[in-house]
Order: structure tokens, then C-alpha cells, then sequence
């Protein structure tokens, strides 16, 4: 039960950093130039960008979660169980983002499911 | 050719750096606290070379994708659940059961089946990447 709340956290932390990330990493300019002023400018950017910091945040949840759950549970169930944030994150695109969810990828999602709740049997 | 070298490069420091993770966090006297959990993490080599190796990760999986379009890189990603369990077997000497091994295979198939659709999907699946 402690395993399965922590593994909840981690994805919908995971789930919420990508969303962030994505956010950030479009509001700064693509990275054309080598030359240094110019890359310390955009690094200055992307570090005070505050989706960037967001997704850290959340990021950082993430591996402490991850970190703590690692302490008593079988990484073989740990790891497998985190794909998971490709169902929340196809169930986000659908509900919040209202994107068009094709069949294939719903077939995706209900294998997952099904081999998360496989790899979680005792 | 270059891209398949980096991203196997990829996933073996991603699944070593679980297992020195998991190694290093089961070390750890069982803390009373979250806190005191953390300190004692802190100070264990095994999760730093993990977390270095996890970053190490990253950047290489971040590098592939400014190279090449997600969909070359979704078989890569899906294998990495199948590394991973087989080191946890191998070096963690967990018991993976073939119920287990069945889980792990779909969730592998799923995950294909999630990233290789189309163009829209690809900007929305950023993920994938990020994690541990």
C-alpha cells in the first residue's frame, strides 16, 4: 500500500515535470549558436523561466520518491510500475488538453495497465 | 549507426544506476524519519554514482533526441523496462517471477504502442525521458 501511494507520487510528479518542462523549453528560442555570451544569456533564460523551475520542482519530487520507495520494494516492480505516467499523461492529452486519442494508442495504454497490475501480482 | 551506440550506452547507465540506487538505498538503516532518510542517503557513495549515472542518462537520451524524431528513439525506450527488470533479476538477485516477466513484456509492447503514433502525438509525449 506504502509502495503503491509513493509510486502514485512519482508519476503524476513525473507527469507534471513533463508537462512544465515542455512549456519552458518552447519559451526559450532554439538553440542555433555556439557562442558563449549568447549561450549564457539562454541558460540565464531557462533557469529563471518559471515553468523551467516548476518542472524541477516536480522533477525532484520525483527522484526523491523514487529514491524512498527504493528503499524496501523490488526495483523490478518499481521500475515497471512508473510507465504509468504514459497513461496519465494520455488521459491528460484527452481530458485537459482535449487532443484526439487514437485507437492505437488506447490499446497502448490498456497493455500497460494490464502488465503494471502483472508485474504488481505478489 | 552512432545514434544506436549512444542510446544502448543510454540505458545500460540508466539500468546500473537503478541498481546502485536500489543497492544503496536498501544499505540504509531504517530510518525513523523522511529526513533522517535523506541525510544517510546523502552520505552513501552508491547513490551518488546512481544519480550520476541517471544524469549521465539523461543527457545522452537528451542528446539522441536533438539528433533523431521520437519514433526512432520509442524502441529504445520501451526496451528500457525489459533492461531494467533483467538487471534488478541479475545483479539485485530479486526474484522476477514469470508472471512478472509477462508484465514487463506487455508494459514494453504498450509503451510502443502509446509513442509510434503519428505527428500530433509526438509533441505532447515529451516523456519518457526525464524519469529516474
Amino acid at each position: 500500500m506504502k509502495s503503491a501511494i509513493l509510486i502514485a507520487v512519482i508519476v503524476f510528479a513525473d507527469s507534471a515535470g513533463d508537462v512544465f518542462l515542455t512549456k519552458g523549453m518552447k519559451q526559450v528560442d532554439e538553440i542555433t549558436t555556439l557562442n558563449p555570451g549568447i549561450l549564457l544569456t539562454m541558460a540565464k533564460r531557462v533557469v529563471t523561466n518559471e515553468n523551467f523551475l516548476c518542472a524541477i520542482f516536480f522533477f525532484a519530487i520525483t527522484f526523491f520518491s523514487f529514491l524512498t520507495v527504493l528503499s524496501w520494494a523490488d526495483l523490478s516492480l518499481v521500475f515497471p510500475a512508473t510507465s504509468l505516467v504514459y497513461v496519465i499523461s494520455t488521459l491528460g492529452a484527452k481530458f485537459i488538453l482535449k487532443e484526439t486519442v487514437t485507437f492505437q494508442r488506447w490499446a497502448g495504454i490498456l497493455l500497460v495497465c494490464l502488465g503494471v497490475a502483472l508485474v504488481s501480482l505478489p | 549507426m552512432k545514434i544506436y551506440g549512444v542510446l544502448a550506452l543510454a540505458i545500460f547507465a540508466q539500468a546500473t544506476g537503478n541498481v546502485c540506487l536500489s543497492k544503496g538505498m536498501k544499505e540504509l538503516s531504517s530510518a525513523i524519519s523522511i529526513f533522517a532518510l535523506f541525510f544517510q542517503a546523502v552520505a552513501s557513495p552508491l547513490i551518488w554514482v546512481g544519480t550520476a549515472l541517471l544524469l549521465l542518462f539523461f543527457l545522452l537520451f537528451a542528446a539522441t533526441l536533438s539528433w533523431a524524431d521520437l519514433s526512432f528513439v520509442v524502441p529504445a525506450i520501451s526496451i528500457e523496462v525489459v533492461v531494467n527488470v533483467a538487471f534488478a533479476d541479475y545483479f539485485l538477485n530479486e526474484l522476477v517471477t514469470s508472471v512478472r516477466w509477462i508484465g514487463t513484456l506487455l508494459i514494453s509492447l504498450g509503451v510502443i504502442l502509446v509513442l509510434r503514433t503519428g505527428k500530433q502525438s509526438v509533441q505532447s509525449d515529451s516523456n519518457g525521458a526525464g524519469r529516474r
